[in-house]
């Protein structure tokens, strides 16, 4: 009997340690890995391991593509994810406290939606609304004599980012507003409302003194989730613009491609894979371990 | 029991899963022992080869191609029909990995030859890219092949000299694809009485005409998303500024950007068309853009020989609605081309039905089929150019006949390292929409230096 129980918690480690090690090797083996090749020389089609020490890491911050890609970057960072947050915070709100009964249901589906949809999908659609002759946008404001409103779009190199930025938002808005709609919801919380109801504070007031400070969790999930989607964003870059005008709205993930798999450049794309592992490294896990510290305060 | 059922299974599950992921390591191994035993090995591999060499080949053949969009797809099946008209025993593998076509062909591709496992034969261009392979040691050196079939006799010089490399032929080119075609909307050239532009003031004069005519109209039409169309459009200058000689000088890097004139000329030139050029050239693809021609909004386009096919698949007919002249020709007509081709993989499964494919890819009666159908020009200028359909191709094939010698290697086909063209075309791209002359010069300048153009396109010979 006693000889049994031990087996028993001998397979049950292993069935826990198995994956575990597996998505170790996986995970921090290819990491290493992707460290170790940056350091290499392999330019080309053949792998070459013949340790080059800087040699394209010097290369990679001379070139300004790079420097036009960490900038963009930190765009994303900022732009894709505190307008989200904020713009969500409202959006949930009003459900909230949305007079007509029924309406909220509707309405968090519609938002929603997006989100259900690739970004293959929706970019595409974006990019034809984008269009600056024929896309939808421009059509309706010269329709409505706006034409201070018509804009070039993702076609003008200085604002691309920008409008590329815009289509996140509103892919990860309803996300966003599902996540702090059920932080509203402790009962906790809503007893606190009530309370601040009663005493005759404002909806504003309840909103910043009432309901803000006190979902943390959410806020920290959100802004984390977010901070992630914006720092790997690729897929858009891929289907609107393929970082042009130029490469004015490249980012780090599309380089990484270019420089792998079209100009052969091997331990460039995967110095450049490093950056990006370093800005996480900086960005989000000091982020999140405040976060958590502040939470559990 | 079943507890130490569970164990058993976790044990084998994660034995499987460790032996899965040591399985392609083994496979590196296997075929490292061929090429050890073939340069006289150590005894105990000679056992691997013993029980390898009796057993007869197997009638198959892997290959990797990326003509999968429509068009193309029809192009790959006439292709492979000649091959199993001529060896109907074959069994053909394509593509093995799914979503294996365009840019994740390359990508796939790349995984299986630095894995060690190739396919028998791949489909590569011509060019920088084909080289990119050869330095990588992946492909076989194709002289035998090449003499057993007199090749050389029957294709132009330049594209023999395009999958040439230290003099040996690595692969088999089955077309020509040409760059610098400017097409127009033939009712309305016309309609204002117009000739279709052969050089640069040409070009300059009809596109006012037009734009005077036709105010809303963008008269030359780009699309510069994948960034190459820009290119083609400032290849056609530099051709003409310059000449062949300095073309090919330029991009094997023999020329100091940031001092030479001539390309400076280039530039300013290139601005002064940008007005006519559609400004939401950015966010168009090639196809798109020769898009623009069929729905009236431009009415000119410079493009490969591939946008026939698009055109015909919007319902133009080739010498009614639109029409076609190599662009430019001053100071002579120089065709700028790139070949689709296949080779034959070091290490490849079945090189003996490899070899048979290969012969069947340089025959009249795979590239007659195959050709007229995808788009370029006969690699073989044997063939009567009367087997294409279209007047366009028929002329073009015709010139290729009489003047094999006119013949460049283009932006696909890249005489410059692929390194530098990537970076090159953004360059390129992006003046289209901020057109600073000095600011590009310095760009383009540094790129040649960056990536060791001189060193990487020395391999390039022409004439």
């Amino acid at each position: 009997m006693e000889k049994r129980t031990i087996r028993f918690r001998l397979g049950e480690t292993l069935v826990f340690l198995g994956p575990l090690l597996i998505f170790l090797i996986v995970l921090y083996g290819m990491l290493l890995w992707t460290i170790y090749v940056s350091f290499s020389d392999w330019s080309g089609t053949a792998p070459n391991f013949r340790f080059a020490g800087l040699k394209w890491y010097q290369l990679m911050v001379g070139l300004d593509r790079f420097w036009v890609d960490v900038r963009n970057n930190l765009r994303w960072l900022l732009l894709g994810v505190v307008p989200t947050v904020i713009i969500a915070l409202f959006i949930a709100y009003l459900l909230e406290i949305s007079p007509i009964r029924g309406i909220e249901g509707y309405v968090r589906t519609l938002i929603l939606y997006p989100v259900a949809m690739s970004f293959i999908v929706t970019g595409t659609i974006w990019s034809w609304m984008y269009q600056p002759d024929k896309g939808v946008l421009n059509t309706i404001f010269r329709a409505f004599g706006l034409n201070f409103l018509v804009s070039n779009y993702v076609n003008d190199p200085k604002t691309a980012t920008l409008w590329l930025i815009v289509i996140f938002i509103w892919q990860y808005l309803g996300f966003a507003v599902i996540i702090l709609q059920s932080s509203f919801r402790t009962t906790e919380l809503q007893e606190m409302v009530e309370a601040a109801t009663v005493d005759g504070a404002s909806k504003l007031r309840i909103l910043f003194d009432v309901i803000v400070p006190n979902i943390r969790s959410g806020l920290l999930v959100l802004v984390s989730l977010l901070l992630i989607s914006t720092l790997k964003v690729f897929d858009i870059v891929y289907i609107v613009t393929f970082g042009g005008p130029g490469y004015s709205t490249d980012v780090l993930a599309f380089f990484m491609f270019i420089a792998t798999f079209q100009q052969h450049l091997v331990a460039l794309g995967a110095g450049l894979g490093v950056i990006i592992f370093l800005i996480a490294f900086i960005v989000v896990i000091p982020y999140t371990l405040y976060a958590f510290q502040r939470w559990f305060e | 029991m079943s507890k130490r059922w569970l164990i058993v299974t976790t044990v084998l599950a994660v034995l499987s899963l460790v032996l899965a992921a040591c399985q392609p390591q083994e496979v590196v191994k296997t075929v490292v022992v061929t090429q050890v035993v073939e340069v006289k090995g150590t005894p105990e591999v000679r056992e691997v080869v013993v029980t390898a060499t009796p057993k007869p080949e197997e009638r198959k053949l892997e290959i990797f191609h990326w003509w999968t969009a429509g068009g193309e797809r029809e192009a790959a099946d006439a292709m492979f029909k000649a091959f199993k008209d001529k060896y109907p025993d074959v069994e053909i593998v394509e593509n093995p990995v799914a979503g294996g076509g365009g840019v994740s062909h390359r990508v796939v591709l790349q995984a299986r030859l630095s894995a060690g496992l190739p396919p028998d034969t791949f489909q590569t261009l011509g060019g920088a890219e084909l080289k990119s392979y050869v330095d990588g040691g992946y492909l076989v050196p194709l002289d035998d092949l090449w003499a057993e079939l007199k090749y050389a006799d029957v294709i132009p010089k330049p594209l023999a000299n395009a999958v040439t490399i230290d003099g040996h032929p690595y692969t088999v080119p089955l077309n020509m694809h040409i760059q610098n075609i400017l097409y127009y909307n033939k009712p309305l050239f016309e309609e204002l009485k117009l000739t279709p532009p052969t050089t640069f003031d040409e070009l300059i004069s009809v596109a006012k005409a037009i734009k005077a005519a036709k105010p809303n109209m963008a008269p030359l039409a780009l699309g510069a998303k994948e960034k190459w169309g820009a290119a083609f459009v400032f290849d056609s200058i530099l051709l003409e500024v310059g000449g062949p000689e300095y073309y090919v000088k330029l991009y094997k890097g023999e020329i100091d950007v940031k001092t030479d004139a001539t390309f400076k000329t280039a530039l300013e030139k290139f601005k002064e068309l940008i007005p006519y050029i559609n400004t939401t050239n950015p966010g168009l693809t090639w196809d798109e853009s020769c898009g623009l021609l069929v729905s009236g909004d431009s009415a000119m386009v410079i493009m490969g020989t591939w946008a026939i096919g698009y055109f015909k698949s919007r319902g133009w007919t080739p010498g009614q609605e639109f029409g076609a002249v190599t662009f430019p020709q001053k100071p002579e007509r120089i065709l700028l081309f790139h070949p689709d081709t296949y080779g034959l993989t070091k290490g490849a499964p079945h090189p003996k039905t490899t070899m048979d494919w290969l012969r069947v890819v340089a025959s009249p009666e795979l590239q007659i089929p195959t050709d007229v159908i995808q788009g370029g020009l006969f690699a073989r200028i044997d063939i009567d150019p009367k087997e294409f359909p279209d007047p366009i191709r028929q002329e073009l094939m015709t010139y290729v006949r009489e003047n094999p010698t006119k013949l460049i290697l283009d932006q696909h086909g890249s005489i410059a390292p692929f390194s530098f063209t990537q970076a090159y075309w953004d360059a390129i791209a992006a003046f289209v929409v901020a057109p600073d002359v000095d600011a590009t010069i310095k760009t383009v300048g540094d790129l040649f230096t960056t990536y060791q153009v001189k060193e990487g396109a020395a391999w390039y010979q022409w004439p």
